[in-house]
């Protein structure tokens, strides 16, 4: 347990100074694909987790993965709307930039979801599992909803 | 932001309704009443009431009326439904909410537009109306005046809506279909009459008609395309397993985990996903039971 705990440290340590390191010479176009990618894994860790949550595919110890891969992309979610990123194909409405404080907290919200279904999920119980997961859907698509253009 | 029910008045509609002379009445009367407000608040969400008779703005009174759902034959305004007895249906009897959600027709005997899905709540059941309208009448009245529609000179006219339904209306309660299971029946109740589904996923003819041919294979409402929901494997849901329908209805997940906004998002948040499990997994049945069909628009 501790030496997990170290190991998570130490590789968000890494990846925070790499990032700064790498945002030095961020383009726009890049922060826009850095935000995609992180969402895609998202959305994969979504889909991965409602399937083991549903009872589809066993659990097997990974739900506890994707709840802390979907904790740990929540994490970055602050970094990831840099001001002039709404470039390209980018489905981020302008309101992101426009009201900081409430999109801020909206991401607030997703990470606490994520941090209490990583809760839910070591815990084992099902019924706390299924409503810690609802939870962190809820969050994703509060924030869609107002940010993110539909189809 | 929801309505709340104002426990004094219940215990008078109570009253009322059971002729019981004192307040302090006995619990299983009470229950019982509570149970029927619970079981018409239900109803009144999983049947579209609260989002449509809501205005969209900021701290709208529930129920009181001013939407604007725009067609291509003009703007409707919906009216207030609250138990104001000059502006909403404080005054209305038990039989003249029933036609009004059966047939159409006001308790001054008006047509209504089939902008309000009396087509569809024609098929509701008498249990669930009064039920509707005993949980409508325990919410505190709103005085707000109904706005005037505003609509092409066409259908200006009451009259245009009267020569429409008398073309293409006829009222029916739903019936149970023999031979299906009642999970089935059930999302079918659901879908088809008090979610009225198809307002929105069944293309409609020009003169706004719903095609019942093309069940669920896709609409329009103003500029957005609504999905085609038949079990068409590329232009449907027929890749999507029950479950997958029954998350995305309860919070909107789509298969594979994606959360993506569209006038979908404000159903689920305030009708499908205050359904219980198995009315969503009733209204999964019924639609994967349906034929697969292209979808209506290019």
């Amino acid at each position: 347990m501790q030496r997990k705990s170290i190991t998570v440290f130490l590789t968000f340590a890494v990846s925070a100074v790499l990032s700064l390191q790498a945002f030095a010479d961020t383009t726009p176009e890049d922060a826009k694909d850095y935000r995609a990618a992180i969402m895609t894994s998202l959305r994969g860790h979504i889909g991965a987790a409602s399937m083991i949550t549903r009872g589809l595919v066993e659990n097997d110890g990974h739900l506890v993965s994707h709840a802390e891969g979907l904790a740990a992309s929540a994490k970055e979610l602050d970094r990831l709307f840099p001001a002039g990123s709404d470039v390209g194909e980018s489905e981020s409405l302008p309101l992101i930039w426009e009201e900081p404080e409430a999109f801020a907290a909206a991401i607030k919200k997703l990470q606490d979801a994520t941090a209490e279904f990583v809760t839910a999920a070591k815990g084992g119980d099902a019924e706390t599992i299924g409503a810690a997961f609802r939870n962190v859907g809820m969050s994703c698509r509060g924030c869609h909803d107002r940010y993110r253009e539909s189809d | 932001m929801t309505a709340t029910v104002n426990q004094t008045k219940l215990r008078c509609v109570v009253q009322a309704a059971t002729l019981v002379a004192a307040c302090s009445i006995a619990s299983p009367v009470v229950s019982a009443a509570d149970d029927l407000l619970e079981r018409g608040r239900y109803l009144t969400y999983a049947g579209g009431c609260i989002s449509c008779h809501t205005e969209d703005v900021e701290d709208a009174a529930p129920l009181a009326g001013g939407r604007a759902l725009e067609t291509p034959f003009g703007t409707f305004f919906s009216p207030n439904i609250t138990p104001h007895r000059e502006t909403g249906i404080g005054d209305w009897s038990e039989d003249g909410f029933l036609a009004a959600l059966w047939q159409g027709i006001s308790p001054e005997g008006e047509h209504y537009f089939p902008a309000f899905p009396y087509t569809s709540y024609t098929g509701v059941s008498r249990a669930d109306g009064l039920a509707i309208r005993a949980y409508l009448l325990s919410l505190d009245p709103v005085s707000k005046v109904n706005r005037e529609h505003d609509l092409s000179w066409y259908m200006s006219s009451r009259l245009a809506a009267g020569a429409w339904k008398a073309v293409n209306f006829e009222p029916r309660r739903f019936t149970p279909e023999a031979g299906r299971d009642e999970q089935w029946n059930r999302g079918a109740y659901l879908v088809r009459h008090l979610g009225h589904c198809g307002e929105c996923h069944t293309p409609r003819g020009v003169t706004g008609v719903l095609d019942r041919g093309a069940e669920m294979a896709g609409g329009e409402l103003g500029s957005e395309k609504i999905p085609n929901i038949t079990p068409h494997a590329s232009d449907g849901i027929g890749r999507w397993s029950t479950s997958d329908i029954e998350y995305f209805l309860d919070f909107g997940m789509l298969p594979g985990g994606d959360f993506a906004g569209s006038s979908m998002a404000e159903v689920i948040e305030d009708n499908t996903s205050k359904l219980t499990r198995e009315d969503r997994l009733a209204i999964a049945a019924y639609l994967k039971s349906l034929p697969p069909l292209e979808s209506a628009y290019d």
